[in-house]
């Protein structure tokens, strides 16, 4: 009688065992969230949008992992775990490129500026220099407007830059400087015309 | 013997009872829509991927607070005693959130590459508008702010190309309409002037025809200006022989009311003498003023509409130097020097020249 009882509370020990067997890997969820929300606060959605996405999108697969586990009678964490900590290795390594890439734009920023300032001190030169006969003409006072519109362009992406906003400040500039250069070639073209 | 027949039994009984209690035990556990929910998530990611959340935004916020409610009952489910948890919320949210998801990227899809098509067709009509103002405005005097619309409008409309080319196109559009809104009211406000100028326009088509159909009759040259194009047409025989460039006085839109206004006269005149070497080589100097020009004059200083110390112009002359590609004269028509040879050498003095506003009409000029 004894050995029966025995056995009944020993089956009815394991299914307990085996259904709590498995706990909720919090601390690596956790920490890939931390993760997430430091690649958050570097702009990578802003700098590296589909890999950010997709770091989203693998955590959320595996929080739906741990809800099927906690979800079953014996809960297995062990595959979730390990995906937690790849993501884990791998947002944090998001978070390190995006730095690199906001480098990169903040570089192409700085050279474009330098760029464009060289350009607009040629202009500055060149339009001394253009034919205007006796008086200014309509060609020039546009041209002059002009020049004085990417003057402003370029004060607007330097108060970006200094910002930090270096995508706003990119595309600004780079506008500017292809106006800019365009300017150039009309101005070397109509001192060319007068000098044939 | 029968002993241990009834303890077999027993064990077996008991073993059979003990299997289907684990049975039931793992049997009557509720199953959670995990595939659903898989769905679910893939068709968001999906919606995501397709920029549902800037296209179809109404529907993407709905299929991603689906998702959310679909997680979050699964979770407040999972908190419960494993066999009181029930997941039909779950699954209906999650349900939910696919169909939504699946919306937004047919939305989306339709509505970015509308979208793309507009942007695209607007870029080309705002190109089109720089064009047109830059071929009949760059040399046209305009206003300082309207200068200025135009600059920024068309800084505007680069910075909207480079947003597009990344496929940004909600700023992009942004920048297209502020670039449109400043090149569309400055291409207005040039065109309403340039109208007001053309109302001149059926005199200046009288003055064309009748400088032909004059250099058809005398079998003669005929010299014909058009002031809008920029441009002096030789005609011999009533036939166009030749056409030069020429540049003009900087305030050449409209007649020359007084001396030193810079501007081009317009008006019928004879070549009265030419000379050769002159400061700006060869040159025609025409009879203005006319008649007409004085009586205009008069007319004008009489009514207080030009000073009363103002002198009527003179030594209006057809001469080279030109081809700076700006118009510079004091009211002068310049064209380069070898095709000034070209007029100097085959007109004589008596030669009509004829100075229009334009040849063509408006209509004709200014196709938007």
């Amino acid at each position: 009688m004894k050995n029966k009882v025995f056995m009944g509370l020993a089956a009815i020990v394991m299914v307990a065992f085996l259904s709590s067997c498995g706990t909720v890997p919090q601390a690596q969820i956790d920490a890939v969230n931390v993760a997430i929300d430091s690649a958050a606060k570097v702009e990578a959605g802003t700098y590296l949008p589909t890999e950010f996405a997709a770091v989203q999108d693998s955590m959320k697969a595996i929080m739906a992992d741990v809800e099927v586990q906690k979800s079953k009678l014996f809960k297995k964490f062990g595959p979730a775990k390990l995906k937690l900590e790849a993501l884990l290795v791998q947002t944090n390594g998001l978070a390190a490129n995006t730095a690199v890439k906001k480098e990169e734009v903040k570089k192409e920023v700085e050279t474009t500026l330098t760029d464009i300032k060289t350009v607009i001190e040629e202009n500055g030169k060149l339009f001394k220099k253009a034919p205007r006969g006796k008086e200014g003409a309509a060609v020039l006072e546009q041209i002059k407007t002009e020049m004085a519109t990417i003057d402003a362009a370029v004060v607007e992406a330097q108060a970006s830059y200094d910002k930090g906003t270096y995508m706003d400040a990119l595309n600004k500039i780079k506008a500017a400087k292809e106006r800019a250069t365009g300017i150039n070639t009309e101005l070397k073209d109509a001192i060319a015309k007068v000098r044939r | 013997m029968r002993r241990i027949y009834i303890k077999t039994l027993f064990f077996i009984a008991a073993a059979g009872l003990l299997a289907l209690i684990v049975y039931s035990l793992i049997a009557f556990v509720p199953k959670p829509p995990a595939k659903e929910i898989d769905n679910a998530r893939v068709a968001l990611s999906k919606a995501f991927k397709s920029k549902a959340d800037t296209y179809s935004k109404k529907l993407y916020t709905e299929a991603k607070a689906n998702y959310d409610s679909a997680m979050v009952n699964w979770r407040k489910q999972n908190a419960k005693f494993i066999y009181f948890r029930k997941f039909d919320k779950v699954l209906k949210f999650a349900k939910l959130s696919t169909n939504k998801s699946k919306q937004a990227v047919e939305s989306s899809n339709l509505s970015s590459s509308t979208y793309k098509s507009k942007l695209q067709d607007k870029i080309v009509s705002l190109n089109k508008l720089v064009e047109d103002i830059t071929n009949y405005f760059n040399r046209y005097p305009l206003p300082k702010d309207t200068r200025n619309s135009i600059s920024k409008g068309k800084l505007y409309l680069k910075e909207a190309e480079i947003d597009y080319s990344k496929g940004h196109y909600i700023p992009a559009n942004k920048k297209l309409n502020d670039s449109e809104d400043l090149l569309s009211s400055a291409y207005d406000k040039a065109y309403a002037d340039l109208e007001q100028y053309f109302k001149y326009y059926p005199v200046w088509k009288k003055w064309a025809e009748s400088a032909i159909k004059e250099s058809k009759q005398n079998q003669s040259y005929s010299i014909l200006v058009d002031k809008l194009s920029k441009k002096c047409y030789v005609y011999y025989n009533g036939i166009k022989k030749y056409e030069f460039d020429v540049e003009l006085g900087v305030n050449w839109v409209g007649v020359k009311k007084k001396m030193g206004d810079k501007a081009t006269p317009e008006g019928n005149y004879r070549i009265v003498k030419k000379f050769s070497g002159t400061k700006y080589n060869n040159a025609l100097l025409i009879d203005y003023p006319n008649d007409e020009d004085k009586v205009r004059f008069n007319h004008e200083k009489a009514k207080g509409l030009i000073p009363q110390n103002a002198k009527i112009g003179y030594g209006i002359e057809i001469h080279g130097s030109g081809g700076k590609g700006v118009d510079w004269t004091e009211g002068c028509i310049a064209l380069e020097d070898r095709e000034m040879e070209v007029i100097y050498r085959i007109v004589a003095v008596g030669t009509p020249v004829t100075i229009v506003g334009s040849m063509k009409n408006l209509q004709q000029i200014l196709t938007r």
